[in-house]
């Protein structure tokens, strides 16, 4: 071979090498498990990962933890080169990304309707964890939306929880004639813009419209011709009547957070899940939880309550048995109180023999009663309308459109193809 | 790059010629000295291609289909995406909002580099420490400076308890929280951050001056503003044009400090084409429809570089 020839022919043959070694899957390996999980979960994860490895010792489990963006866009990267781990984090229904009825669809998910917890997943879930009447998820949490709030906090206002619209803007009042705000919120951060509308929409869309999201996919109904419009008015009503902290939109969610722990908020309307965080900033303070009311009567209030984290199995892996136990092992009571324990949350599976934190009290007796509804996002046909529910909050706030054009934009977003 | 490699283009003699005749030496040693110095980079150059070219390319032809992200196959599309593109408002707000980024962080950060690069070109004697002061911002990553920030122009930030403790109280505000405000509150954060940068640039170009023309200038009677505009700023247009270009595409392209701190809000407020293409990419599974939005993109670096380059140039070759 000439000198000229050599270094092309040397670069070509590094090249060469280069993609071979990134070629083959090489995971074939019987009893190794590959997991994804957000990071929020890391606690839970790795906590069942050890018992479920205590439990099963010839069986290796790996996890890589990623925060939600990340793991959403990843994730279907490696869905669709073939890469994806067995075992990862799938939102329940619809509404992001990496959620159940985009990835079903797909064929990426392993139907585990045969899998032994398929079955006691309770019937009002069951939207949210099945493709057309077969279950691809493990659900493995629960979770609501309410006031979370500092008990010692609200009795210093000489006030109980409020059970009624009327005793919410009074109480909102009274809290701030004592200096402080009723609710911290922190529009800053674009989730939590959902969580007073979602709170409000649960009685002011449901209690009336039970299938109002049968009706919105039959396009029978609009956002902007249902209770949503209450809730987005009572939303703004909630601000006017100074419920909330100076400026929500310069304030994060972690400044909201702070603000209740540190005492220049009573409560937050927040995720069940977040209670843990604000126990961890407020030490030993005594913190409940309750229903948001938006009607004056108390017997018509309904809270959100769903499915919260869980998992899907990667079609590819259906025939792996190591990863087909740890699905099971996550649906088992077991894995399932492990999970619920180390997160500060509820089974996703009802198990009555069970402890609960009592600050969670009330979302089990909404979840006992039946008066609890999915996360509206949950049963959105696309992203787009919560991504477009996150902005038109931000600008009503803003005070740079009307509750009716925020509406339009979101029936908009909801008929986007 | 085609004068570079046009020696290679020489006919050569055919292979299996039992003697070619040997190559005229001067014009051989021209050759040689050309070749080996692509042998050297030709590793770099086939990562990047392999690396940035090839995928770019791969991506630019994903904006004709209808591909999801995830769906093992698409549809070829055409041109629907860059027609959707003309009447998305979403899009058009973004690029507004990424062009007033880009123009006034290109003047305002230049215009502070170049004063405080002028301001340490003096005698002064912390002028070092100084200059260590100022570039310090800029080997930050972005990303951890704007989360400084956000803490800072929080409701209850250092910012505004400032204001309050010097009895300014009046002039708090939502920093990034009220809708005309925010857009400028990120900038000022790009700017604080990268004015030492440019600060560097513009003071290597005054380093570079020969003291005999200011001692020349001086006995001319030349003030300190007539100097500036006719030694000082003729002189720096190299600098000039490399801190304008990179501030420009950098203003362009910006997508980390806004993330971090606003997201695009508050309702869309500071959403530049950066933000809008990773959601449209990664919330809203509209892949192909995100790198149509990309393609305009580069487009728009590659045209408003070019002519702000060919503009600069022409000023340096006045100069």
């Amino acid at each position: 071979m000439s000198k000229k020839l050599l270094a092309p022919a040397a670069c070509l043959a590094a090249a060469l090498a280069l993609t071979s070694c990134s070629g083959g899957d090489g995971d074939d390996a019987g009893n190794a498990v590959t997991v994804t999980a957000n990071s929020t979960d890391r606690v839970p994860v790795d906590a069942v990962v050890a018992a479920f490895q205590e439990a099963n010792p010839g069986i290796e489990v790996t996890v890589t933890y990623a925060d939600t963006d990340q793991l959403q866009s990843t994730l279907r990267t490696q869905l669709s080169s073939g890469t994806a781990p067995d075992v990862f984090t799938v939102w329940p229904g619809n509404g992001n990304p990496a959620a159940l009825q985009l990835l079903a669809p797909g064929g990426f998910l392993a139907d585990l309707s045969g899998a032994g917890f398929a079955s006691r997943i309770p019937e009002g879930d069951r939207p949210v964890t099945e493709y057309e009447g077969s279950t691809y998820i493990v659900p493995v949490t629960y979770s609501g939306i309410g006031v979370i709030y500092g008990k010692e906090a609200l009795a210093a206002l000489g006030a109980e929880e409020p059970a009624t619209w009327s005793e919410l803007i009074e109480l909102c009042g009274t809290a701030r004639d004592e200096g402080v705000s009723l609710l911290a919120l922190g529009n800053q951060t674009p989730w939590v813009t959902q969580l007073v509308t979602y709170a409000l929409a649960a009685t002011t869309v449901y209690t009336d419209t039970p299938d109002f999201d049968e009706r919105m996919a039959e396009g029978e109904t609009s956002f902007a011709d249902s209770g949503w419009k209450a809730a987005l008015e009572q939303y703004l009503e909630m601000e006017e009547e100074g419920c909330f902290n100076d400026d929500p939109l310069g304030t994060s969610y972690e400044a909201s957070v702070s603000s209740v722990a540190q005492g220049r908020a009573v409560g937050l309307v927040q995720v069940a899940t977040t209670l843990s965080q604000v126990q961890s900033e407020a030490g030993d303070a005594e913190l409940g939880m309750f229903a948001l009311p938006a009607t004056d009567d108390a017997d018509q209030t309904l809270m959100p309550g769903s499915v919260s984290a869980a998992y899907g199995l990667n079609a590819e892996s259906a025939d792996s048995e190591a990863a087909m136990a740890f699905v099971e092992f996550l649906g088992s009571p077991e894995g399932q109180d492990i999970y619920a324990t180390e997160g500060g949350t509820l089974t996703a599976l009802p198990d009555e023999e069970r402890e609960t934190d009592p600050a969670l009290t009330t979302l089990t007796d909404y979840q006992g009663q039946g008066r609890t509804v999915p996360f509206m996002d949950q049963r959105w046909p696309n992203p787009r309308v919560q991504q477009t529910h996150f902005t038109v909050v931000q600008q009503l706030f803003a005070g740079d459109i009307t509750v009716d054009e925020a509406l339009a934009e979101m029936d908009a977003a909801y008929r986007t193809e | 790059m085609e004068t570079a490699m046009a020696p290679k283009a020489q006919p050569a003699a055919p292979a299996g010629s039992a003697s070619p005749p040997p190559p005229a030496p001067a014009r051989r040693f021209r050759t040689d000295r050309i070749a080996v110095p692509w042998w050297f980079v030709l590793p770099a150059l086939a990562f990047f291609a392999f690396a940035v070219l090839v995928p770019s390319a791969r991506g630019a032809v994903y904006s004709f289909t209808d591909w999801d992200g995830l769906a093992r196959s698409s549809s070829f599309v055409g041109l629907e995406h860059y027609r959707s593109l003309l009447s998305d408002s979403g899009a058009r707000d973004a690029l507004v909002h990424t062009l007033l980024i880009a123009f006034s962080v290109t003047v305002v950060q230049n215009a502070v580099g170049l004063l405080l690069a002028l301001g340490v070109n003096t005698r002064i004697r912390s002028r070092n420490v100084l200059r260590v002061f100022f570039f310090a911002p800029a080997v930050i990553t972005p990303v951890v400076t704007a989360y400084l920030w956000k803490y800072l122009y929080a409701p209850e930030g250092a910012i505004n308890a400032a204001l309050d403790a010097l009895g300014l109280g009046l002039l708090t505000q939502s920093w990034l929280g009220d809708s005309d405000l925010a857009l400028w509150s990120v900038v000022a954060v790009i700017v604080w951050q990268f004015s030492g940068y440019s600060m560097v640039i513009f003071l290597a170009g005054l380093q570079s001056i020969p003291r005999e023309i200011y001692e020349a200038s001086d006995m001319d009677g030349a003030g300190p503003v007539r100097r500036f505009w006719h030694i000082v700023r003729p002189m720096l247009a190299p600098a000039f044009t490399i801190n304008l270009m990179l501030s420009l595409i950098g203003g362009l392209k910006l997508f980390d400090q806004v993330w971090v701190m606003t997201q695009g809000g508050p309702g869309g407020a500071t959403d530049t084409l950066s933000t809008v293409i990773y959601r449209e990419a990664f919330q809203f599974n509209a892949f192909a429809y995100s790198t149509a939005m990309a393609v305009v993109l580069t487009l728009f670096v590659i045209v408003l570089s070019g002519v702000q380059y060919g503009y600069l140039g022409r000023q340096e070759r006045n100069s």
